[in-house]
């Protein structure tokens, strides 16, 4: 009995001992760490720690995974998307033949992959035949579909044939993934389909150490073809919270962040707005990226989203002023058409719909929406004009966007039932046509305006979203068409009349158009955007 | 007590297969087809039919449930799990680390709940009704009753921003121990010592107890008896809770960017890797099991009337 008292007692003492040296050692420790910290924090005063919610993943380019930011600093593509169009990025120059049909490149001569493997002719066709041979998983990329045949002609020239004339193609070689080299040393059994060995691409940051959901390190390729960046090394922190990212913020363990991969940032107005009053912070802002809107079914039996006139009564009573100062505190401007202005071919001319509750409400009159005198709701031929509006759980904003609609087409007779769904959920209600409205947003500025336009016509994106309207036929010849049109003006007049035929028939009604936000060191100059929301030229920047 | 030990540990057998099909059965019921979630967890920016049939057959998802619950089960009794939707990689090499993780952290703290509601359960039992019992139960229903992620944001604010002691986050060094193992110290110990008290305080009504004094045993000696007895119950309360602690961490391991299975199980269930999530319930359902056997066995140790029934 005794003896397993003082077993019992033992054990309790020996944890108290052990706690008690250990916070007392911590205490001792936690000093130090203090002070090395701030040496250290002196030392490294130029280096970059980005907090981000999401480990980098999977860095397989040829692959999904991964976190877009982190593979832009790793690999590289042929060609740059830029704000004056396509400009060589390995690609020195390139031939498009008189058919449209056959690609030719002349590559850079001085480029090495992170192992030191030359990137040449060959890497380029082993690396675009890897990507081929998982053609399911690229389908979203058109030129996945178009690509009949990659060869080698010398070494540092390479050819591309076509199926048939297709435009964007160039612009599909300059996204972030899949059409990016990795060394083929890193290749596994000759594929890249079942992972990589390795991570060594041509770009100006190689991946030096990744702990999975902790943190990921890039040094500085001082080898890098067009020079070696001045800002030497890069961390992306994992901080899922972002309470925990404010306070790392505040104390100079992270010391940049960006807006994230759904287009929301990590820290709150309020949190940034203190940031830049302490003075060690600057804020940039990007023009318009995306656009975030309500997508509204115009081929589902029994909802009244797919008359023309509900759709654009919804449209007259967003208040789109409102939600840009209110919900977005200014972060995101009013959107009235599907692309702004600055997106390629959308500097279109097409109808203005403000903010007028009247005008919705002669609107569903005249398509025989009536209210009858006491009640909420409009009826027509005994149904009620209600309808469901699915939005993402995970996103803050939208819930509180989707509210402030509901309040406002109530005062016009309209019935909003919200439900928040997850991400996978609400493209799955897209893809099966299984919904009234729904959030989405376009893809951004480096993919549109062809990219979500070719999804007008995919089942698994916005083919219910369009396949209800009139001229749906038409729409749909009209982009084929533009695809593998090689006239300019062709192809800004058919772009103009796509443009025109979805405003008309508003089946996509824009909130806001969205961009990228960073918080960064205040001496951090150099700071700019690429054409999309994904990615950062890490290399242009340094520290003044 | 070898053949309690035995007969005890067998039937927790039968309950783990239990939980592992009902864990199966249920994310089978998810309204999603499993390989649209897979690639959608991927970030396949387009998911087409024949891409969905592709995955299915890779996967062998196009087999009957019972079929596929088999052969997971089998394999799971090998400690494989399958592979992630979302990075392909074996679950074991994303569980494991996870799991020590959590483990440490765990561990850390439970030897910290213990000793302090023992130490302040008994303290106030012994002074029950005086300031001090008033003020150690006042000070812990304060501190219990603080929502965690708030508790942790103001010593971070404080600790790390303010002071500048302590990292924010992560787990690189000893130093990063200490606020986590505080937030769940100070979580739980406010329940724990309360336990501890209230069986002191019953105990010490007890008959024994009276019987003792009445034949002149020394005080001290008395106390000793009173301890033993009421750790008793303490014991099966304490068992349970490093599985308790170990399931939820999720809070904590968020705000502290701890690299667990909290942290795991919340991205596998926000991009539904199912895979993970099977084996993230199976993991703890087993952590139940086991520390509520141990609890069994180790009460039988303590006291053999316990025993007698088997």
């Amino acid at each position: 009995m005794t003896r397993k008292i003082v077993v019992l007692l033992s054990a309790l003492l020996v944890s108290i001992v052990l706690l008690a040296g250990c916070s007392g050692g911590n205490e001792r420790n936690a000093g130090n760490v203090g002070n090395a910290a701030k040496k250290e924090a002196a030392d490294q005063a130029k280096v970059l720690v980005y907090a981000t919610a999401k480990d980098i993943n999977d860095m397989n380019p040829h692959l999904y995974p991964g976190s877009l930011p982190a593979q832009g600093m790793v690999y590289e593509s042929l060609v740059e998307n830029t704000e004056d169009g396509i400009k060589p990025l390995l690609a020195e120059s390139w031939n498009v033949s008189d058919d449209g049909k056959v690609y030719t490149f002349h590559l850079r001569k001085d480029v090495k992959f992170h192992d030191g493997e030359p990137f040449n002719a060959d890497a380029v066709k082993k690396n675009i035949e890897a990507v081929q041979s998982n053609a399911s998983k690229h389908a979203w990329i058109k030129l996945s579909t178009k690509i009949v045949s990659v060869s080698v002609l010398d070494e540092y020239t390479f050819e591309m044939v076509l199926s048939e004339p297709y435009y964007p193609a160039l612009l599909e070689l300059s996204m972030t993934r899949p059409y990016v080299f990795i060394s083929p040393k890193d290749f596994v059994n000759g594929e890249t389909k079942d992972g990589v060995s390795g991570h060594n691409g041509t770009g100006p940051y190689k991946l030096t150490e990744h702990k999975t959901d902790q943190y990921a390190a890039f040094k500085a390729n001082d080898s890098y073809w067009g020079g070696a960046p001045k800002v030497k090394s890069i961390t992306a922190k994992v901080l899922p919270a972002g309470e925990t990212t404010f306070l790392a913020l505040k104390k100079g363990e992270v010391n940049f962040i960006f807006t994230d991969d759904r287009g929301s940032d990590s820290i709150d107005v309020d949190a940034m707005n203190q940031l830049m009053d302490s003075g060690d912070f600057q804020l940039v802002r990007s023009k318009a990226m995306n656009t975030k809107m309500i997508v509204a079914n115009s081929s589902k039996a029994d909802n009244p989203a797919l008359e023309t006139a509900v759709r654009e009564a919804i449209w007259y009573s967003i208040d789109r002023e409102t939600i840009s100062k209110q919900i977005f505190s200014g972060t995101e401007t009013a959107a009235h058409t599907l692309f702004s202005a600055n997106v390629n071919y959308a500097n279109v001319e097409l109808k203005q719909r403000g903010f007028d509750l009247d005008k919705a409400k002669q609107l569903l009159e005249k398509a025989g929406w009536m209210q009858e005198n006491g009640s909420e709701i409009r009826m027509k031929d005994g149904k009620p004009l209600a309808m469901k509006l699915y939005y993402d759980v995970s996103s803050s904003s939208q819930k509180t966007e989707a509210e402030f609609i509901q309040n406002t087409v109530k005062k016009i007779g309209v019935q909003l039932e919200l439900i928040g769904e997850e991400s996978s959920s609400i493209a799955s209600r897209r893809a099966t046509g299984d919904y009234d409205l729904l959030f989405n947003q376009t893809w951004g500025l480096a993919y549109d305006p062809q990219s979500t336009i070719s999804a007008f016509t995919s089942e698994s994106a916005y083919y219910h979203t369009t396949s209800g309207i009139t001229q749906a036929d038409e729409l749909y010849k009209k982009i084929d068409e533009v695809m593998v049109t090689q006239d300019e003006e062709k192809r800004k007049s058919l772009y103009a009349d796509i443009l025109t035929i979805v405003h008309d028939e508003a089946v996509f009604i824009p909130i806001t158009n969205g961009s990228v936000t960073i918080v960064a060191p205040k001496d951090l100059q150099g700071i700019s955007f690429k054409q999309t929301q994904f990615e950062l030229p890490f290399e242009q920047m340094h520290f003044e | 007590m070898v053949s309690y030990i035995i007969k005890r540990s067998l039937l927790s057998i039968p309950l783990l297969v239990i939980i592992s099909f009902l864990t199966f059965g249920l994310n089978n019921l998810s309204p999603l087809d499993p390989a649209e979630v897979i690639l959608h967890a991927q970030g396949v920016p387009a998911i087409t039919d024949e891409l969905i049939a592709e995955t299915k057959a890779a996967l062998g998802m196009d087999r009957p449930f019972l079929i596929r619950y088999l052969s997971w089960f089998v394999s799971c009794l090998q400690l494989d799990f399958g592979n992630s939707y979302v990075t392909g990689k074996t679950v074991w090499s994303l569980l494991a680390p996870a799991f020590l993780n959590t483990l440490k952290l765990t561990l850390v703290s439970a030897a910290a709940i213990i000793a302090l509601s023992i130490g302040l359960g008994v303290i106030s039992a012994l002074r029950e009704g005086k300031m001090t019992d008033k003020s150690i139960r006042g000070v812990s229903f304060f501190l219990t009753s603080m929502p965690p992620y708030w508790l942790a944001a103001l010593m971070v604010w404080y600790f790390s921003v303010q002071l500048d002691l302590l990292p924010t986050s992560g787990m690189d060094s000893y130093e990063s121990y200490i606020l986590p193992v505080l937030v769940i110290t100070i979580s739980y110990t406010g329940i724990y010592f309360r336990i501890v008290r209230s069986s002191m305080l019953s105990n010490m009504n007890e008959d024994y107890v009276l019987y003792g004094r009445a034949s002149g045993l020394p005080e001290k000696k008395i106390t000793m008896h009173i301890l033993r007895n009421s750790l008793q119950v303490a014991v099966s309360v304490f068992c349970m809770a490093i599985p308790i602690i170990l399931g939820s961490t999720v809070v904590v391991e968020n705000i502290f960017a701890w690299p667990g299975l909290g942290t795991l199980s919340v991205k596998a269930i926000l991009s539904r890797d199912f895979p993970i999530i099977q084996a993230y319930v199976l993991v703890l359902a087993m952590a139940f099991v086991l520390f509520n056997t141990v609890s069994d066995i180790m009460n039988a140790a303590m006291n053999p009337k316990l025993r007698k029934g088997h």
